[in-house]
């Protein structure tokens, strides 16, 4: 009965939170005539025409670059944010120090419109020759991410025992062994989650992406505008949401995959416990 | 581990693609605007250029396009620090003045004058000083649906409806017209008409649809209204002049109908596409919108329910006649540019007679003089409509070539919509809109 | 509890504090410039110190005070909202994910899509016209709200952004939950404590620093929402909906008041600080209670 119950709150929760991924889906499958004259859910002549048109590369819209610029920018992001943020976090947690000022600074970059850093970050990365590549949108993308991992991190490592470094520490490791023999493997689950969420956060970045590219770094976001402006022009709606489809896709496999390894270690730390 | 192993390696592999050089660095870079007709226009154009026999190397022309999105802020930022990312950018008629600094004014000849004729070409001046190449115009239609107004004109249970409601609401007697002879009362009455909340007979659910989302080119729809009353931006001395009878008299019809019902309910949210989609699926007798939704509107592909009976006239008439907002796209010189004599010498080329055939035969929509657009009237009976249009009611608003056009835009935009959504009374919203226009527009 | 000497906590803080001062530096140095100056894009490089005069705009503007408030009243509501519904279902649907975990997926799903795009696809599925929801509403029902309307706006907005980020929140406690040892719970059952004392008593408590880190996470980004508001609506209807990250880039790009902008952003960045340091301070003094 409870079972019952579980279910239709599960199938009730999925369908409302992915109502307008369920909307995009069903319309990338639409013709353009079948979109002005029925706007349900059901597809009376389904078309991959749509897909066609994004996957078509041109040498106006290459998707695959695109895609590629958006992979490596966004991991560059994420990677850098978690290996400068990692060590800075376990400062903090095992310490006072930073947790006064830098803590809430560094926070505090996830509330600004990072916006008004634009023009001077333009100048600077014009002056620095970072213009247009994939490592300067990267390096921008780890500002936006240090933040929330950050925050995580500092969580997840004030949880575990400080008796575990004690111990280590006992026998003679160094701080820095510590960190990385002892507690990572402990905070796993979270720097996983920091890495899933940094990497759609990167993903799904688009003003500096915008600003900061203009030909050879162009991110999928950016690029796939080509099919919509948000503001002031027509959408083709149905290839603007295969686009879509098509630009979620590999930050939804990223989080599924690495989800199964957060939950599979999971599992063995509770059987160990 | 072997999971972060495995993303090291591809991160690794990734990275070493970084340095690969993107797109072969061609001789001149043009920045076009992107994803329209004036793209595909433009593409067919300067693959004629290059491959012109004896066109040197330096002079090629290589094509780039940012994104629909945040273009005019991308651009903004580039041109503001000085990129030579591209040699020729794109310039519009609304954004001239903001761009000027960064550019370099061009001397086009006299063949550019019998090509486009001056009125076209003043789009790209500023101060007096040409900036630009004019490659397509802008400006509005009003789309109507013939079946409806035709059947209307005929009934005369219906004709007394239409008196009916025109004098409850306008407080005039009225009678049904014919689209090209509207004034804007006769467009209000029937839009009135045929909107479900006013007449429930109506076969339509609203009798127009307004773009009235606070957003800067919705402003460039409404203001023909004012305009065709006597409004304008400022007058000759320079003082603000939206505090008039013109504007409220403007500003009022559209609060009357939206008010009324007779544009979707959620018009304070609608814009181009909104507005297509909306007149598209039939339920709209009327809409103001843009001369690019004519491809689309009339379709069978794209609109099967309007397509055969959508008409296209110009915008109503005010006791100052009719008006139509016209502004240009074009394209200009950047003065960071690496290879000013090869842009100079495109730029020119492009505004030669030849050139601005073949880029309407491509899709593009300029302006053209009658004599030159008569060249092409059988493949594109439309420039002829636009040409026609512009050079009888086209106009520019005093000061709306200035740097600061775009935030005038911008703030009425503001303003107005607050006093549409009824955020604000109208007297607020007029002084507002007065004591701002008249801060950017200060000598 | 200080198990790292100092000099040793400054050297891990060193590539942190380098690289946002290498990279966030200097534009924060000019960003205080312009901040005191009459600068405009075509003076970006020299530009005239004036003084204090841009605050003093923007603390004078009802339009920055309106966008305060819509940020503040959006950023409660949601991460409320989030943070509830995200409890109910990590709790409740705890047995049905342990056995099949296969159904994370639709639950992650929304997260993986920008929210600007939400924002446009929205646009289509509130449409009138072209889009499902009034579709079926009119169908069924014979009429549709004007979701985007002045009263409605607000609460269209809040309903979007829950419906994306409730994942959020249900992810990071669904992650606590499982990580509390079953024995605990077990040992409670055993003593004959009913669930919703388990709930109270274990439960809650233990996740504590995660429910209070995701109501603050989520109120941050509630608070300088931007994307999908600007798609969806445009700061409509009638400016109604202008959050503070409109408010700072509407006044940077199209105002072109670059120091009034930032002047905006040095508020917002002193006040969170504030309120930062403020929280801290509470929490160090319950810490040594």
């Amino acid at each position: 009965m409870i079972k019952t119950l579980r279910w239709i709150v599960f199938l009730l929760a999925a369908l409302a939170m992915n109502f307008p991924v369920i909307v995009t889906l069903v319309t990338s499958f639409k013709t353009a005539r079948e979109l002005a004259s029925n706007p349900g859910l059901w597809i009376q002549s389904p078309t991959l025409a749509n897909y066609a048109t994004v996957l078509g590369k041109t040498d106006r819209f290459n998707i695959y670059a695109y895609l590629l610029n958006s992979t490596s920018a966004a991991l560059i992001g994420t990677l850098v944010a978690l290996a400068i943020a990692f060590p800075a976090a376990y400062a903090i947690a095992r310490s006072a120090i930073g947790r006064r000022v830098l803590l809430p600074v560094v926070i505090n970059l996830r509330a600004m419109p990072l916006v008004i850093f634009a023009i001077p970050l333009y100048m600077m990365y014009q002056w620095l020759g970072l213009l247009d590549t994939r490592l300067g949108l990267g390096l921008i993308l780890a500002i936006v991410n240090i933040p929330l991992a950050l925050v995580i991190l500092v969580n997840a490592i004030g949880e575990v025992p400080i008796e575990l470094d004690e111990a280590a520490s006992v026998d003679g490791a160094s701080a820095a062994r510590i960190m990385l023999s002892v507690v990572l493997p402990v905070v796993r689950p979270a720097v996983t989650t920091c890495f899933i969420f940094g990497f759609i956060t990167a993903w799904n970045e688009f003003l500096f992406g915008l600003m900061l590219t203009t030909s050879r770094a162009v991110p999928m976001t950016v690029g796939s505008s080509f099919f919509f402006a948000a503001s002031g022009g027509g959408v083709q709606w149905g290839a603007a949401s295969a686009v879509m489809i098509l630009g979620a896709l590999p930050p939804a496999l990223l989080g599924l995959i690495m989800y199964r390894q957060i939950s599979a270690s999971m599992t063995a730390g509770a059987v160990k416990g | 581990m072997r999971l972060t192993k495995t993303l090291l390696v591809v991160t690794g592999l990734i990275l070493s693609t970084t340095g690969l050089p993107g797109l072969a660095q061609a001789k001149v870079t043009v920045l076009g605007w992107p994803g329209g007709s004036e793209e595909t226009a433009l593409r067919a154009v300067a693959e004629a250029y290059n491959a012109e026999p004896g066109r040197a190397e330096a002079d090629k022309v290589e094509l780039i396009f940012f994104n629909r999105d945040g273009f005019f802020d991308k651009l903004q930022a580039d041109m503001a620090a000085g990129s030579d990312a591209f040699d020729i950018n794109l310039v519009a008629t609304y954004s001239i003045g903001r761009y000027a600094p960064y550019m370099d004014t061009i001397d086009l000849g006299a063949d550019a004058q019998k090509t486009f004729g001056d009125s076209v070409l003043k789009t790209m001046q500023f101060e007096g000083r040409q900036y630009g190449v004019p490659t397509d115009l802008s400006l509005h239609f009003m789309y109507y649906r013939k079946d409806l107004i035709d059947a209307l004109l005929q009934d005369e249970a219906a004709k007394a409806k239409y008196a009916e409601i025109a004098q409850k609401y306008l407080g005039k007697s009225l009678a049904p017209k014919d689209p090209d002879s509207w004034t804007w009362d006769d467009w209000a009455a029937t839009a009135l008409y045929f909107s479900k909340q006013v007449n429930p007979a109506s076969p339509t659910r609203y009798g127009t649809v307004l773009q009235m989302k606070n957003l800067l080119f919705n402003m460039m729809v409404f203001q023909s209204l004012p305009r065709s009353y006597g409004g304008d931006w400022m007058d000759k001395d320079g003082k603000i002049t939206v505090d008039s009878a013109a504007y409220r008299t403007g500003l009022e019809l559209y609060k009357k109908l939206y008010d009324a019902g007779a544009s979707p309910k959620d018009s304070l949210s609608y814009e181009y596409a909104e507005t297509n989609a909306a007149f598209g699926a039939g339920q709209a007798a009327t809409a103001l919108q843009w001369n690019a939704a004519a491809g689309d509107l009339t379709s069978a592909e794209k609109s099967p329910a309007v397509a055969e009976v959508t008409g296209m006239v110009a915008p109503p008439a005010g006791p100052d006649g009719r008006a139509d907002h016209i502004h240009g796209l074009g394209l200009g010189l950047n003065k960071a540019a690496k290879n000013k004599e090869g842009a100079t010498r495109f730029l020119k080329w492009l505004a030669t007679e030849n050139a601005a055939l073949a880029y309407a035969k491509a899709g593009g929509s300029p302006a053209l003089a009658p004599e030159v657009v008569a060249k092409v009237a059988a493949e594109r009976p439309d420039l002829v409509k636009l040409g026609d249009f512009a050079g009888k009611y086209g106009y520019v608003m005093t000061g709306a070539t200035s740097a600061k056009a775009l935030s005038v835009y911008e703030l009425q935009a503001k303003e107005f919509t607050g006093y549409w959504s009824g955020q604000q009374s109208l007297d607020e919203a007029l002084k507002k809109t007065e004591t701002g226009m008249a801060e950017l527009l200060k000598k | 509890m200080a198990l790292l000497k100092p000099a040793q906590s400054r050297l891990f803080l060193t590539p942190l504090t380098g690289f946002l001062m290498l990279f966030l530096g200097f534009p924060a140095l000019v960003n205080l410039v312009y901040s005191v100056s009459s600068v405009s894009f075509e003076t970006l490089r020299n530009p005239q110190i004036t003084g204090f005069g841009n605050y003093a705009l923007v603390l004078a503007d009802g339009e920055f005070w309106r966008s305060v408030s819509f940020s503040g009243r959006f950023a409660l509501v949601t991460a409320l909202a989030e943070c509830l519904i995200g409890l109910f279902l990590a709790l409740f649907l705890a047995p049905l994910l342990r056995a099949h975990s296969v159904l994370m997926a639709p639950l992650m799903l929304p997260l993986m899509v920008a929210p600007a795009m939400i924002g446009l696809m929205y646009r289509l599925v509130l449409h009138e016209f072209a889009g499902p929801v009034p579709y079926y509403l009119f169908l069924w029902l014979g009429d549709s709200p004007a979701f985007l309307s002045v009263e409605n706006a607000f609460t269209a907005l809040a309903v979007v952004e829950i419906l994306q980020w409730t994942p959020f929140a249900f992810l990071l406690f669904y992650m606590a939950y499982s990580g509390i040892s079953p024995d605990i719970r077990e040992a409670a059952a055993l003593d004959g404590a009913p669930w919703y004392r388990v709930l109270l008593w274990i439960d809650l408590p233990l996740m504590r620093p995660t429910l209070a880190i995701a109501f603050f996470i989520r109120f941050i980004d509630g608070f300088r929402v931007f994307d999908n508001v600007y798609a969806l609506t445009g700061s409509g209807a009638g400016g109604s909906t202008t959050s503070l990250s409109i408010y700072i880039y509407q006044a940077f790009f199209k105002q072109g008041a670059i120091g009034k902008a930032v002047a905006a952003s040095v508020l917002l960045f002193l006040a969170s600080l504030a309120v930062l340091t403020l929280i801290n301070l509470m929490a160090g003094t319950r810490r040594r209670a």
